[in-house]
């Protein structure tokens, strides 16, 4: 019971309510009852003490004059009342006079009497009071009447239970109405608690019905859910950004893992592929030590040729690889035409389609197509397409390239009937590093560069390159298409891919890496300039005297001396002080280079460094002594 | 006949009637004595006749020694409204002054009245004892019933005289005669 009672408020205050009628009517109805008793007890007790002394002086003349029948008939008189059972006088001599009362009287009537006063025997009420008259002690009158207090207060009891019960009924009644006011803020409070703790749901609110301490729960509670529900959306947001970087972190991690392979399976590549012409030229070289034979060492010098020209295609892939990937490729742009650069591109690959019996087939209008354009990056573009639609066509294939002008775009269509590609490798196809069939790459060497060098160089030039394919074995197609340029100016054809002849210049060459030095002399004596170098700055100080140069190439991470020094004592020298001096570097960070131009050097070249770039230098040299 | 009556009742029960006789008689008078006291405490008075605190009530007894002897009994040393009472024996020719209470005997009783009919406008309170049957003209008249000392009262003759009585004493009386 009290558990139940325990878990309501409604009901606590019920139970409150009437457990509080209930005592106070238990008090009132004890006083009541007690009160009752009381005056019960004493207005009977007087009553029949009165109505003995009434009976008393009516019958003392009858005593007086001994005529008992008059004492008889007055107290007959008594018969009007019920309670009284018994009634008799007496003589002062205790003898009895007269009575009143049923057979039994006689039994019932004490022997004697004289005292005065009441008593109570069970439920009798006995009565004894002295008639006198004149201060003369005439008699006594007896009374005996039913005392039905224990009756009455039961009777009492009776309706005051009924009382109580009609009052505990009008208390739960108007305890159910009143509490309404108090209990229904707080219930609708533990709904929504409850709500809230089922549902998770923070937005929902209590509606304040009222301004009491219950109002101010109502506010705290409704203030308490938005905190929660502040807190649980800034949460949810943080779990979001939380889970959505994570996101982001594994597919980068996914991606890095799959550069990391790629790297990998390109560097193996890279090593067999730099390796493999390394055999040939090696025989070559031993048949020009050995023989004699004229044509035999001729073939041998082609063999080392083309072994040696495919080592520098592999070498410049790399080298525009890495020029892309750190952003220091820039296009020599100028007004080409696009006959001229296919046309450029089909003699690269010739050889290759003649070895492997292609058929070639051109659809080029013969109208002139101008384009603002690299030339060289442009053929190298479709020399990777062609290249790679003769290595992946059986041999006796076609290869067919047709051009035309949509509107301000000339397409290019390179289409094989080769090997095709997979669909779902077709997205692959301009990544880095992809290679598609690693035997294929084998026989015909390649690195997985060409097609993303040819991506990358399309999208300079602001093009776009895409590639079709109906699947494996059904071939694929090439689409190229560059904005066609109207306000270049017109440039000679082709002409940034020759070699430019500039006037001859004194160049100083310092670097302990001798091969470089040695290679990169001979590129520019080719050039028809005037090359001396050493390696070490103690010699390149004394060869820069005689020597004058125009332009001093230095490397800045010599033995001994560094090349800051070596800048500062050529500087120092007066017949020197012109020249121009270029510092070549491993290192190219802003720092580097602010380092360098305080030593006095006037460029700033970072390793790998591009032979074009040294000639350029070279060319742009002011030839000012 | 009443004499054989009598006789007969008081032959069977006892065997000395003839002093029994005596005795009841004796035991009637003293009844009477007693009575004719506790009339007077029933009764009253105009102011008028007692003039002063000290006058006692007196009770004048015609022809009756045996009730004047039993009354002075039983008047020793009692009150009666707060005056002594005083027992007088009188002639029938005695003057009534004074008087207020008059016990009358039985054998001069009748000629008592009608030769001092001026009596009944005095406050005197008459007490007799007349046998039953006759005309009441006392204010009291004792009878005799069952054996029993009883009285009738006759209230027109009280209120003549200007003697009142209590009514309670009207309740325990045998016969009220109206006025």
């Amino acid at each position: 019971m009290l558990a139940y009672i325990a878990t309501s408020v409604r009901r606590k205050l019920t139970f409150v309510m009437l457990g509080t009628a209930v005592v106070a009517l238990l008090v009132t109805a004890s006083a009541m009852i007690v009160y009752e008793a009381r005056n019960y007890h004493q207005t009977w007790v007087d009553d029949l003490v009165t109505q003995a002394d009434i009976l008393g002086k009516t019958s003392a003349p009858a005593l007086t004059f001994n005529d008992p029948k008059t004492a008889r008939e007055n107290l007959a008189a008594l018969r009007l009342r019920p309670l009284v059972t018994a009634a008799a006088i007496y003589r002062p001599d205790a003898k009895l006079f007269a009575s009143f009362g049923g057979p039994d009287v006689p039994d019932l009537l004490p022997p004697t009497a004289g005292i005065e006063g009441y008593r109570i025997e069970g439920n009798q009420l006995l009565v004894w009071r002295q008639i006198r008259e004149n201060g003369q002690l005439l008699g006594t009158v007896y009374l005996r009447a039913r005392y039905e207090l224990t009756k009455r207060l039961q009777s009492y009891l009776v309706i005051v239970g009924l009382a109580m019960l009609a009052s505990l009924a009008v208390a739960v009644a108007v305890s159910a109405w009143l509490q309404r006011t108090i209990t229904e803020p707080v219930l609708s409070v533990a709904r929504v608690a409850q709500q809230v703790m089922e549902r998770r749901d923070y937005s929902l609110r209590v509606r304040k019905t009222s301004n009491d301490e219950v109002g101010i729960l109502v506010d705290a509670f409704n203030d308490m859910l938005a905190e929660t529900d502040r807190r649980a959306m800034a949460l949810e947001a943080a779990n979001a950004n939380l889970l959505y970087e994570m996101r982001e972190r594994r597919s980068a991690e996914e991606a890095l893992k799959v550069a990391d392979q790629r790297k990998d399976e390109f560097i193996a590549t890279l090593a067999h592929e730099l390796r493999n012409p390394l055999a040939p030229i090696r025989n070559g070289l031993q048949i020009l030590r050995m023989s004699n034979d004229v044509v035999v060492i001729a073939r041998a010098k082609d063999m080392m040729e083309r072994q040696l020209q495919q080592m520098v295609n592999l070498v410049d892939d790399l080298l525009d690889v890495s020029r892309i990937t750190t952003g220091k490729l820039v296009l020599r742009k100028g007004l080409v035409l696009l006959q001229e650069v296919l046309r450029n591109a089909i003699d690269v690959v010739r050889p290759l389609v003649d070895a492997k019996q292609h058929t070639l087939t051109l659809g080029i209008p013969t109208a002139d197509m101008e384009l603002d354009a690299d030339a060289t990056r442009l053929s190298q573009v479709f020399a990777n397409i062609l290249n790679n639609a003769v290595k992946y066509t059986e041999p006796g294939g076609t290869i067919l390239v047709t051009a035309r002008l949509e509107g301000s775009t000339a397409e290019v269509r390179v289409a094989d009937t080769g090997v095709g590609i997979d669909q779902e490798k077709l997205a692959h196809v301009f990544e880095m590093f992809t290679q598609f069939d690693a035997s294929i790459e084998r026989t015909h060497g390649g690195l997985g560069v060409g097609m993303a060098l040819a991506k990358q160089l399309v999208e300079m030039h602001g093009g776009t390159i895409t590639v079709h394919s109906d699947g494996v074995g059904n071939g694929s197609t090439f689409v190229v298409r560059l904005p066609v340029g109207v306000t270049a100016v017109r440039a000679a054809p082709l002409e940034s891919s020759e070699p430019r002849k500039s006037p001859s210049k004194r160049v100083l060459l310092v670097d302990d890496n001798r091969d470089f030095v040695t290679s990169l002399a001979a590129l520019l004596q080719l050039e028809g300039h005037d090359v001396r170098m050493t390696h070490e700055a103690a010699s390149a100080v004394t060869v820069a005297e005689s020597f004058r140069p125009h332009i001093a190439f230095l490397d800045l991470g010599m033995p001994k001396v560094s090349g800051y020094e070596l800048a500062r004592q050529l500087r120092a020298q007066a017949c020197n002080s012109e020249t121009v001096l270029v510092a070549v570097t491993g290192w190219g960070k802003d720092k580097d280079r602010q380092m360098s131009r305080e030593a006095g050097f006037d460029l700033h070249l970072v390793k790998p460094v591009d032979p074009d770039q040294i000639i350029d230098a070279v060319r742009n040299a002011t030839v000012a002594h | 006949m009443a004499v054989v009556l009598f006789l007969a009742v008081c032959w069977l029960p006892s065997s000395s009637h003839a002093q029994s006789t005596a005795e009841a008689l004796t035991s009637e008078r003293s009844v009477m004595a007693e009575y004719i006291y506790r009339f007077i405490t029933y009764a009253e008075w105009p102011a008028a006749v007692f003039p002063t605190a000290e006058v006692p009530i007196v009770i004048g007894v015609v022809n009756a020694d045996d009730i004047a002897a039993e009354l002075e009994q039983v008047v020793r040393g009692r009150l009666a409204h707060n005056r002594r009472l005083q027992v007088r024996r009188m002639a029938p020719g005695d003057p009534l002054t004074e008087v207020h209470v008059l016990f009358i005997g039985r054998e001069v009783a009748p000629r008592f009245f009608q030769t001092a009919k001026l009596i009944s406008d005095r406050p005197v309170l008459t007490i007799t004892d007349l046998e039953r049957g006759v005309d009441q003209i006392s204010i009291i008249n004792f009878i005799q019933v069952d054996g029993r000392v009883r009285f009738e009262v006759n209230v027109a003759v009280a209120e003549k005289s200007g003697v009142r009585l209590s009514s309670r004493l009207l309740t325990v009386a045998m016969r009220v005669r109206p006025g």
